[in-house]
């Protein structure tokens, strides 16, 4: 074991529960709308495609007008009747997701070599470095897959995809000393 | 005759260029035909042939084509791409509208599509 937790070698495989998700739909080039945007959530929104700032809140680039906002369920939902409050008056969307989607965290030594089985993405740090993000594909399945750092990579998959990736995660780590655990 | 199986390439993906996302994977996309499509400014005012030509029939060409591509596993935006037919070689991927697009730059499109009227 290392100082935080994760194992030196080998893969554990989490469900991070009680996570809370907001979709966030505005103009990017609407700077008065994009300020009252990140002045409600106390930091930058990423501009810059497939990365994720991280500032109390997690806010993933989905495309070039979307946004996931991911926090404890609380928080999120909080900020979901505050975000919407404050962007009414412009041409912008909030929704809560958080029913939708699960989040699931892959660490440990061997996490890329694991993801690397079914993800078409290079995941070298070199090329997907910590901050970064990417709706891809893993398996058959359509996720949102962020580096965390060097050895840890968070999941956000729909909910009724969840159950298959995380089967298909179990069924990938096998032969790398996998631990599965609540995080 | 050669009766062996037929041996696939397995190891050459196609990459797409998302014009947003970069390069990425084929099978993260869906395809959507045909590009440049205008849909007729007063469809009362033509033929059923004129009208079903417009509906149903594409030109399917043997060499450079340009269609549209949605990036379905990724950010969910439809882009232009201009792809050889025969090659698949992708020339490029364009924006359709907003900030960074521009109209292609499809001269030999143009020309290839004019010889074939």
């Amino acid at each position: 074991m290392s100082d935080n937790g994760l194992p030196l070698s080998g893969v554990a495989i989490s469900v991070r529960s009680g996570r809370g998700f907001l979709n966030l739909r505005l103009n990017p080039h609407h700077g008065q709308a994009v300020e009252t945007a990140e002045r409600v959530l106390g930091q930058p929104i990423p501009q810059a495609a497939n990365t994720f700032t991280n500032g109390g809140h997690e806010v993933y680039w989905l495309g070039p007008d979307e946004w996931l906002i991911a926090n404890v369920a609380e928080r999120a939902a909080a900020l979901g009747s505050e975000l919407a409050e404050a962007l009414g008056g412009f041409h912008a969307a909030v929704n809560d997701v958080s029913g939708g989607n699960v989040e699931l965290l892959v660490r440990g030594a061997e996490a890329r070599a694991v993801l690397a089985k079914g993800c078409a993405l290079d995941l070298h740090p070199r090329e997907f470095a910590p901050g970064q993000c990417a709706q891809t594909g893993l398996g058959r399945a359509a996720v949102l897959l962020a580096a965390v750092d060097p050895s840890s990579y968070a999941i956000v998959v729909r909910r009724s995809f969840s159950d298959y990736v995380h089967r298909w995660l179990e069924n990938a780590a096998r032969p790398h000393r996998a631990r599965f655990s609540a995080p | 005759m050669n009766t062996a199986p037929r041996r696939w390439r397995t190891s050459t993906v196609l990459l797409i260029e998302c014009p947003w996302c970069g390069p990425r994977a084929e099978t993260e996309f869906s395809y959507g035909g045909e590009a440049g499509i205008e849909r007729p400014a007063d469809p009362y005012a033509l033929s059923d042939a004129e009208w079903a030509d417009y509906l149903f029939f594409r030109r399917n060409p043997r060499g450079a084509h340009r269609e549209l591509w949605n990036h379905a596993q990724g950010c969910r935006r439809w882009f232009g791409v201009e792809r050889d037919t025969v090659s698949y070689r992708i020339e490029k991927s364009y924006r359709l509208s907003g900030a960074g697009s521009a109209r292609p730059a499809a001269a030999h499109i143009e020309a290839s599509e004019e010889k074939r009227r």
